[in-house]
């Protein structure tokens, strides 16, 4: 046998393995599933739906890219891609500069900004605001945005407070009395500075309240896009697609124990040992016992704050915060109805667009969304 | 002015410390307005002679004297020629010239007018605002002339000045410079290969040894002055050539 | 471009026989300089045409013009232009004079570039959009972080190109200097610098670009004004025309740049492109 055939019999030896594990991939769709940011927890709804086979039964083979929020826009819109996660304004702007793109489904039932205070500050209300030193990591994006409506829900505007920006450095900064408020996402800087305080290392801040845009305005949030052209040709993708994604937020909400451990995969740097391991597998083995039994959506978010209780005797705050951050995260997620936007949360959105100058004029923000893909949705 | 050498010695050191003795020990002594042409054997330190009368280089040992006062640093009666023409690209031909004038701060009026002189005794007319890209060799060396004689120097340096040209040019421009040497009362000490240019320019011609370098003849030239390229075809030209041929076959 | 047009005029009418270009050459320059413009608006108006992409990923000649001519009206072009300029020219000047008298100092004491290299080709070999952020943190959100983006940018050729040049200076003609008793600044102002004059405009013109580079870099990662700030809040917006109104400003101002140094390279070096008359 020549070195020639060797190497060719040697090849094929090795690359047999490869070629059947294609043969099998080859009857899922690859698709790619844009997000923005960076991996983080509070992706694990993706990963959820990925790890535990959702995507997989719907027949997607699904990869995840991070990338500008921008840049996900134009993808989807050219169609290079279809499927991806971005918020509610970027559709309205998107859509504003001639982009296709169709919101599917609702992610955060609830918009994720809030202005933080320190709880022995005087402010109690949205008003209370006027007049104060206010910080927010820049004008742009859902803090601006978020701000901007929690003011006018309450006849205020920019002009009656002292705006400041942060960057984002609120727990630093709130810490130090640099502001007397901030704007924050709900499920991060609130956490982190409440840790702080907990620990005495947050100055004269005991603790902190937060007065979350949600509670004035319903405003549309992070969710699924996707692009006229798909809803057209391939409805049947498009709802399977997120029927998968609805599983996997589902399993989250449900039993958030997994969700950690599952995005261990995903995510670097998540705080991890072999006790925490331990404890929160013994957990996610309880909660599956527990849903078995099929408690209504009450008694698994009490189950879910009964679980943290548990852990904290056990770990420290510090290693148990993306846990927190995830359960407060869920917080924001979870509804009677998964997935479902109003026009009037669509308006809203518009009218802080409109109010900041971003969109000169409105648009049809019906052809801007579509509930018809969500799981169990009936007019 | 005297130039006197005494005891002169240039040793080089070699990348691992060894000692290459390169000149002497060498004395010898040039009376005022005389014209030395030094020939030798390539290597035989000759060019390092040339760099410590210049001041460029400091002897290993010995010392070397212009007018009884020893050599330390560059001196401006003294003017040096290199073996290329060593001109500035940048500079027109003019202003070539007036480079030691200029950089002795003089003003750019006087010596734009003294280069302009000097012009047409170099054979450089029309040529004043070229750049040294656009010369000759034989153009760009006339050039190089002009620089050391603008400082109207008392010593005149010339290391193998001639050395890239054809023979055409060379003997032309070597009349040339027997002009203007004899009207500007210089001492010249003129390295050359070339024996019939040593002859014809100079009083005296020193014949080195191989290296380090010795000076093992003195030939005196006693042919009358001022002299003609009409010399070079006298019977006593040729013995004086003859006579340095074999002083350098000895060496 | 601009330049080339101009010398070519004025060679026509002061051309002597000492100094003339080529003329095959210049008359391809000549068509060069609109032909080239004109294939990429074509090229491009034809794409468009064909509608081969959708016109929020390239919008046509027609809509950005529209989009140039309203932002010159409110006024909103010269603004960013302006600021964009500013840093640009600051980091140029600010990167080219450490680069050259750094550069001087390490050609003339070796010691010094045994000392100092490690830390400059670590500089050079980390990529300026990974630091920029830390750069804006050290020396804030104004014009002066992003003329440090780009005098970093812009230090690297300039230092090497000095140090290149000034090694390059003939041994020869630092004799000649010796012997005419020149001073060290005069060694400096009358040899060193003009024998250097060639690779220094390399240098420059390499510089004069990659300023622009270093500016913009600064400007994405946080700014309030300049062109960069705007090809980003124009995407963030979805104004596909009003980021290709902003890129092209971009590169106007890179290529007038380009064009003003090779303007300066023909004045300075002239005698480079006089050639040999006499045998």
């Amino acid at each position: 046998m020549s070195r020639f055939t060797k190497l060719l019999l040697l090849v094929t030896v090795f690359l047999l393995p490869f070629s059947i594990a294609t043969a099998q991939d080859d009857e899922l769709i690859d698709q790619t599933f844009l997000l923005t940011f960076i991996p983080n927890i509070q992706f694990s709804p993706t990963y959820a739906a990925i790890a535990n086979g959702h995507f997989a039964e719907a027949g997607f083979n699904v990869t995840i890219e991070h990338l500008d929020e921008p840049v996900v826009v134009d993808l989807i819109a050219s169609n290079q891609r279809q499927f991806g996660i971005v918020s509610g304004e970027q559709v309205i702007m998107a859509r504003f500069g001639g982009r296709p793109i169709v919101y599917l489904y609702e992610w955060f039932q609830q918009y994720p900004v809030g202005v933080v205070v320190p709880e022995n500050s005087d402010i109690e209300t949205v008003t209370d605001l006027a007049g104060r030193n206010i910080g927010i990591p820049g004008r742009f994006g859902a803090s601006y945005s978020g701000l901007t409506a929690l003011l006018a829900a309450n006849g205020l505007t920019e002009q009656d407070i002292d705006l400041e920006e942060i960057g984002f450095f609120a727990p630093d900064v709130v810490c130090v009395g640099g502001v007397e408020a901030s704007v924050v996402y709900l499920n991060n800087e609130p956490l982190q500075i409440a840790q702080r305080a907990e620990q005495g290392e947050c100055g004269d801040v005991t603790g902190v309240r937060v007065l979350p845009v949600a509670a004035e305005v319903d405003l549309v949030s992070n969710g699924l896009v996707t692009n006229e052209e798909t809803i057209a040709n391939q409805p049947e993708m498009v709802a399977a697609f997120v029927s998968a994604y609805h599983q996997g937020l589902q399993d989250v909400i449900n039993n958030p124990a997994a969700a950690y451990l599952l995005s261990l995969d995903y995510v670097d740097n998540l705080p991890i040992s072999d006790d925490l391991q331990a404890a929160l597998e013994a957990e996610a083995a309880a909660q599956e016992e527990f849903l078995a039994t099929n408690p209504d959506r009450e008694a698994i978010a009490e189950s879910r704050q009964t679980m943290y209780d548990r852990l904290h005797e056990q770990f420290s705050s510090e290693e148990l915060i993306q846990l927190q951050v995830l359960l407060k995260s869920i917080e924001l997620w979870d509804a009677e109805q998964l997935g479902v936007t109003d026009l009037a949360s669509w308006e809203a959105a518009q009218n802080v667009l409109l109010e900041m100058g971003f969109l000169n004029e409105p648009l049809d923000l019906e052809a801007a969304f579509t509930n018809e893909f969500v799981p169990g949705f009936e007019e | 002015m005297r130039v006197s050498v005494r005891d002169l010695q240039v040793t080089y050191r070699a990348p691992g410390g060894l000692a290459l003795p390169a000149l002497g020990p060498i004395s010898f002594e040039v009376e005022p307005e005389q014209f030395v042409a030094i020939v030798g054997p390539s290597g035989c330190g000759k060019s390092s002679l040339i760099r410590v009368l210049a001041g460029l280089q400091k002897p290993s040992s010995g010392s070397a004297y212009l007018n009884h006062q020893p050599i330390q640093e560059p001196s401006s009666a003294v003017g040096l020629m290199f073996q290329d023409s060593n001109l500035m690209p940048w500079r027109t031909v003019i202003d070539n010239i007036a480079l030691p004038l200029e950089l002795a701060g003089v003003s750019k009026m006087e010596r734009r007018a003294q280069a302009a002189d000097l012009i047409p005794q170099l054979g450089l007319e029309g040529f004043e605002e070229a750049y040294p890209g656009e010369l000759s060799g034989g153009m760009a060396q006339r050039v190089a002339l002009g620089r050391v004689l603008i400082q109207r120097p008392e010593v005149l340096l010339l290391d193998e000045p001639f050395g890239a040209l054809d023979a055409l040019t060379r003997e032309q421009i070597s009349l040339d410079l027997l002009q203007l040497w004899q009207q500007s009362g210089a001492t010249a000490i003129m390295v050359t290969h070339d024996i019939r240019e040593a002859v014809l320019l100079a009083d005296r011609v020193f014949v080195f040894s191989q290296r380090p370098g010795k000076l093992i003849a003195d030939v005196h030239i006693t042919l009358p002055r001022p002299r003609h390229s009409d010399d070079m075809f006298n019977e006593a030209f040729g013995d004086f050539v003859r006579q340095v041929r074999a002083a350098i076959d000895r060496a | 471009m601009l330049a080339n047009v101009l010398s070519y005029t004025l060679n026509k009418f002061i051309s002597n026989e000492k100094y003339v270009l080529k003329p095959r050459r210049s008359v391809v320059r000549r068509y060069a300089l609109i032909a080239t413009p004109l294939t990429v608006l074509a090229v491009w108006h034809f794409i468009t045409l064909l509608e081969l992409f959708p016109v929020f990923i390239i919008p046509s000649p027609q809509a950005v013009g529209i989009k140039l001519i309203a932002v010159i009206q409110d006024g909103r072009l010269w603004l960013h232009m302006g600021v964009t300029l500013q840093e640009v020219l600051g980091g140029l000047f600010l990167g080219v004079s450490v680069g050259m008298i750094l550069g001087y100092l390490i050609a003339h004491i070796p010691v010094l570039e045994d000392l100092l290299s490690p830390i400059i080709v670590a500089f050079q070999a980390t990529p300026i959009l990974a630091y920029a952020p830390l750069l804006v943190i050290w020396f804030g959100t104004g014009i002066t972080g992003k003329m440090i983006t780009g005098a970093l940018v812009v230090f690297f050729p300039m230092l090497m190109n000095t140090i290149v040049g000034i090694r390059s200076v003939p041994e020869n003609l630092r004799d000649l200097m010796r012997v005419s008793r020149a001073s060290r600044w005069q060694l400096f102002a009358k040899l060193e610098l003009p024998a250097a004059m060639p690779v220094l405009l390399t240098g420059l013109k390499t510089s004069a670009t990659l300023a622009v580079i270093g500016a913009v870099v600064g400007e994405f990662v946080t700014a309030n004004a300049g062109l960069g700030y705007w090809v980003k809040v124009a995407r963030d917006s979805y104004d596909t025309p009003l980021v290709f109104v902003a890129v092209i400003s971009l590169t106007v101002i890179a290529l007038s740049l380009y064009g003003a140094v090779s303007l300066l390279e023909r004045r300075l070096l002239a005698w480079q492109r006089r050639h040999r008359l006499v045998d």
